[in-house]
């Protein structure tokens, strides 16, 4: 089946945005650890002040995506998908609940829900389109694409949002994230008006003995290995080199996700 | 109208007790399946709790997956012959073939809220390594265990969108199914008790000081509840069985609004049950009965009654069984397909458990005891923190 991206967006160490993200995995230099904060576009001050920093990523990188499409919000609908979720709320939450009487901040309990930064990306955007978020594990960023490809045949546009922040001291023992990462990828049913960034031929099949697409540099390798949401880095890097190609994401014990890459002009 | 998936098999487990049968006569008493519950600083509540958890055993290759959100899971599997269902659907279509997509909102966070309370936590200040997250505690936790447990090897994955999680777990499937990704997808809603909701609702002035009355004038607020359930959704092609449910239409929405609040002129909630109407190319004099989300929150309630109003479902018989059950979160999708799934089946309508009279400000039909009907056509409701709504539009076929 068809999909057209017409626009990405992306937040990680030394990829500070869709643009200067894409030439810096262009080029064969290493990305570097530079970080830049990211912004809750579009929120109330009140709204920005609870909105916690899953949610924040989340946020900047739909922002750019949409901006770079050219989409109105209000339209598109959204799937996003994180392996764990915030688990800095998580460890505040658990840890209130130790004390006697254990005592939750409202806040942060709303905030806990996996679903957190799809409501926040509602009222950032007014959006009213249908939002969905879910996670496989290590898989998520493929269940993520596949989910939103499969939501193009009767929404024509959808906006697929992955991110994964390192856990914090308590739980970094059982959940390994090495760095913060988000990708937003703007996808759609029909060759939009601008030029696309590239057409994916895709497909969902039983397990081919493809091996699962690598970074050729150790430094990338790691960055993909170690968030579920840089499991995107094979297909950026293609669309930054502008290089045909297919990125194969086997999900662990089910089949795999293709997605033929080609390039119109 | 979108084609029809069939549900070819469910199935259900909550406070109420286990299996169809047991659900299709508590519900038609009117009973509750509530008990009383203390927190710690003193305030009473309701909970909904699931006998018999701590006797069951996970398998011994599975055993890393072992905590109460899993264990309700495999009783939910064990039950009215579901797991067996799914191994006669796998061996016909193969195992690569059939998906598991599962709502949940918290997963197996009480194995870690009881990690975190241990004196090894007090000492180190963390987990240590050997800690089963991914197996538990993680989001995907109960979709994995669930592909595992039945053998499947098609696609799997968890949708939490706190409690409409479960009803968007059979969207998501229907996408699969209309795909050609998936010939079977195996759909569940799971959700167990744990302290972070309890005393998150509680920190929210939601939780009701007795048992929960949906829709009545003096409701206080929501009791929660666990619960498990599965469908089986097949292709449309493959052979339908005699007088099976379909999923006619889903209508899913944000509103857009606020983190915890419903819209107040319930513009989401509208959203979701008219694009699910239009899904099943019905009108709404069509629908034959409502399962309301109906949690017993002040706000929730009067927006869902001001949303059937506009949506012209104000004269359709309605009716919430969290009175019942407790509010399941994200089981409550899976709780009101199976509940609206029965009483296409066996032709009557649930009551409205504890709640004794509507509040006189509303204007819907709301159903206080079960009566016998025909029911061919429900609309279940799903509205979740984060301004998530979904509604699915079921039918009975044959």
């Amino acid at each position: 089946m068809i999909a057209y991206l017409a626009g990405l967006g992306m937040l990680g160490p030394g990829l500070l945005d869709g643009q200067q993200g894409l030439a810096a995995l262009a080029s064969a230099g290493p990305l570097g650890a530079a970080l830049r904060a990211p912004v809750a576009t579009g929120l109330s001050p009140n709204e920005a002040r609870r909105c916690p920093a899953s949610a924040r990523y989340a946020l900047d990188v739909g922002m750019q995506a949409l901006s770079a499409a050219g989409w109105d919000a209000a339209r598109v609908a959204t799937v996003l998908s994180s392996g764990s979720g915030d688990l800095e709320i998580l460890d505040k939450n658990c840890r209130a609940l130790t004390q006697t009487p254990a005592v939750l901040s409202p806040t942060l309990f709303h905030n806990s829900v996996h679903n957190a930064a799809g409501g926040y990306w509602g009222i950032a955007t007014h959006s009213r389109a249908p939002t969905t978020s879910l996670s496989a594990y290590d898989a998520s960023f493929a269940a993520g694409l596949l989910e939103a490809l499969t939501t193009l045949p009767a929404r024509r546009t959808c906006l697929l949002v992955a991110y994964d922040l390192p856990a914090p001291a308590a739980l970094a023992s059982v959940r390994k994230v090495v760095a913060p990462f988000a990708v937003a990828l703007a996808l759609c049913a029909e060759p939009p008006r601008q030029s696309p960034l590239a057409r994916l031929d895709w497909r969902w099949q039983p397990r081919s003995g493809a091996t699962e697409t690598a970074m050729p540099v150790t430094e990338r390798e790691a960055l993909r290995q170690g968030n579920p949401a840089a499991r995107a880095l094979p297909l950026l890097e293609a669309i930054a080199k502008r290089r045909p190609t297919t990125v194969v994401w086997p999900c662990p014990r089910a089949g795999e996700l293709q997605a033929e890459l080609s390039f119109l002009d | 109208m979108t084609p029809r998936t069939p549900i070819h098999d469910y199935t259900i487990v909550s406070a109420l007790g286990r299996g169809r049968a047991a659900h299709y006569e508590a519900l038609l008493a009117g009973r509750s399946g509530l008990g009383a519950h203390t927190l710690g600083d003193g305030t009473t509540c309701t909970v909904g709790r699931v006998a018999g958890l701590e006797d069951v055993r996970m398998p011994d290759p599975l055993a890393r997956y072992d905590c109460r959100n899993n264990r309700l899971a495999l009783l939910a599997l064990e039950t009215d012959g579901f797991a067996e269902s799914v191994a006669a659907c796998r061996a016909r279509v193969g195992a690569q073939a059939v998906g598991v997509v599962i709502g949940t909102s918290t997963s197996g966070i009480s194995a870690t809220e009881a990690a975190y309370r241990t004196a090894d936590f007090a000492r180190t200040g963390a987990l240590p390594p050997d800690f089963p997250y991914r197996e538990t505690h993680n989001v995907f936790s109960c979709g994995d265990f669930v592909s595992r447990y039945l053998g499947t090897a098609g696609p799997a994955l968890v949708v939490s969108t706190a409690c409409s999680s479960s009803a968007k777990a059979f969207a998501t499937a229907t996408r699969w199914l209309t795909a050609g990704i998936c010939r079977a997808v195996v759909v569940g809603g799971v959700d167990s008790l744990c302290e972070t909701t309890l005393y998150g609702f509680h920190s929210l002035s939601l939780l009701a000081k007795g048992l929960p009355r949906p829709f009545s004038a003096n409701r206080d607020g929501i009791g929660v509840g666990e619960a498990a359930g599965f469908a089986l959704l097949t292709a449309p092609d493959l052979p339908w069985r005699d007088g099976v449910l379909a999923l006619a239409g889903v209508g899913d929405s944000a509103d857009a609004y606020h983190m915890t609040a419903p819209h107040p002129e319930a513009q989401g909630a509208r959203a979701a049950m008219a694009a699910a109407l239009e899904g099943a190319g019905w009108e709404a004099g069509d629908v034959d009965y409502v399962h309301l989300h109906g949690t017993g929150t002040v706000h929730n309630d009067a927006a869902e009654d001001l949303a059937l109003a506009h949506v012209g479902l104000a004269r359709t018989p309605a009716s919430s069984t969290k009175g019942a059950t407790g509010h399941t979160l994200g089981a409550a999708g899976m709780c009101a397909v199976a509940f609206a799934g029965l009483a296409m089946e066996r032709g009557y309508i649930p009551g409205t458990a504890n709640t004794v009279a509507m509040d006189p400000g509303f204007g819907s039909r709301l159903i206080l005891q079960a009566y016998a009907a025909t029911v061919r056509r429900s609309l279940i409701n799903t509205f979740g923190f984060g301004g998530s709504n979904c509604t699915l539009a079921l039918e009975r076929r044959g």
